[in-house]
């Protein structure tokens, strides 16, 4: 890592040309179409939940699980369909951020990776970024959790 | 891809579809609007239980936060289900402290339970229109009482 100040003559000029033709991202487009394709995923995904409260014995407690199995799975569907990308490019984190992104993960690997077998192309790859996610969020919620567990047995709540 | 895409679109609408088999019924609808069902008692249906009831939905009802309130009453146990109104779900937690404060302030010798969940108040809402049914033993009541009361206590 060099000196960030430290720019010869040469290295500012051709910075400040690459600022005149490089072309501007759209940061706050991108944001609310991020905004509002989410908010969909999640529309959709209070639908399924309801589903499940209606025709199943799941409260609004408990439907959560179920809902989000089921939202990864249509996203699964999707992305083995290819729509799933053009949503993704279309909306960019607004598709990726919800839960669906983590089914789009998982097949999107296993897609790619099929020509190089079962064992070492898919079920290696599959987990390449889901497994990071996977890792993570149980390693996260065993945090929380030893934290509340202590708390609650000190009484602070 | 578009093919599938269609395919895709069928088959969803025909698998959630083929779920609606009941006609339309107050429970039913009861997620967009107001139902206000009637308080009422299984089992003994004497005059001082349905005061009751009566007062406890009355008392409920003195919040501002909920709307909508379905009571209960079995053999031993008061059910209590309330919506909320949206922007005060933030402070639901809250909400269903006071109640039970009040409710065990009020009426010590009663056992009341408290629920916020949807799914309990749709319940609740069914129950009570079985019961208009008179085919409906109140043994069976007590029976789907005791389930949703079951439910509620559910956590995962």
């Amino acid at each position: 890592m060099g000196n960030k100040d430290s720019k010869s003559k040469k290295q500012q000029q051709y910075q400040s040309l690459e600022k005149k033709y490089e072309a501007k991202r759209p940061v706050f487009k991108n944001c609310i179409k991020a905004f509002f394709v989410g908010g969909l995923f999640c529309l959709l995904g209070q639908a399924v939940s309801y589903f499940y409260i209606y025709f199943f014995n799941f409260t609004e407690q408990t439907s959560g699980n179920p809902t989000v199995a089921t939202m990864v799975f249509f996203s699964m569907l999707l992305t083995g369909f290819g729509v799933y990308d053009h949503i993704g490019q279309f909306a960019g984190a607004g598709s990726a951020v919800p839960v669906t992104g983590f089914g789009n993960a998982v097949i999107s690997a296993a897609i790619e990776h099929r020509t190089e077998g079962f064992v070492l192309g898919v079920g290696g790859n599959m987990f390449k970024l889901a497994g990071s996610v996977i890792l993570f969020g149980v390693f996260s919620a065993f945090i929380v959790a030893l934290i509340k567990t202590l708390l609650i047995k000190w009484g602070v709540i | 891809m578009r093919k599938c895409l269609i395919l895709f679109i069928v088959m969803g609408t025909v698998l959630v579809g083929g779920c609606n088999n009941d006609g339309p019924k107050e429970s039913g609808i009861s997620l967009i609007k107001t139902t206000n069902p009637t308080p009422v008692t299984i089992g003994k249906d004497t005059k001082k239980d349905q005061e009751l009831v009566r007062s406890v939905e009355k008392d409920i009802e003195d919040f501002d936060e909920l709307y909508d309130v379905a009571v209960i009453k079995g053999k031993e146990d008061i059910l209590v289900a309330y919506k909320v109104k949206h922007m005060q779900r933030f402070h639901m937690k809250r909400i269903e402290k006071d109640i039970n404060k009040r409710l065990e302030d009020k009426y010590p010798e009663e056992n009341f339970i408290v629920s916020s969940d949807y799914k309990i108040f749709l319940e609740a809402v069914e129950l009570e229109e079985n019961m208009k049914d008179s085919n409906y033993s109140q043994k069976e009541a007590e029976k789907k009482l005791q389930e949703i009361i079951k439910l509620k206590k559910e956590l995962t």
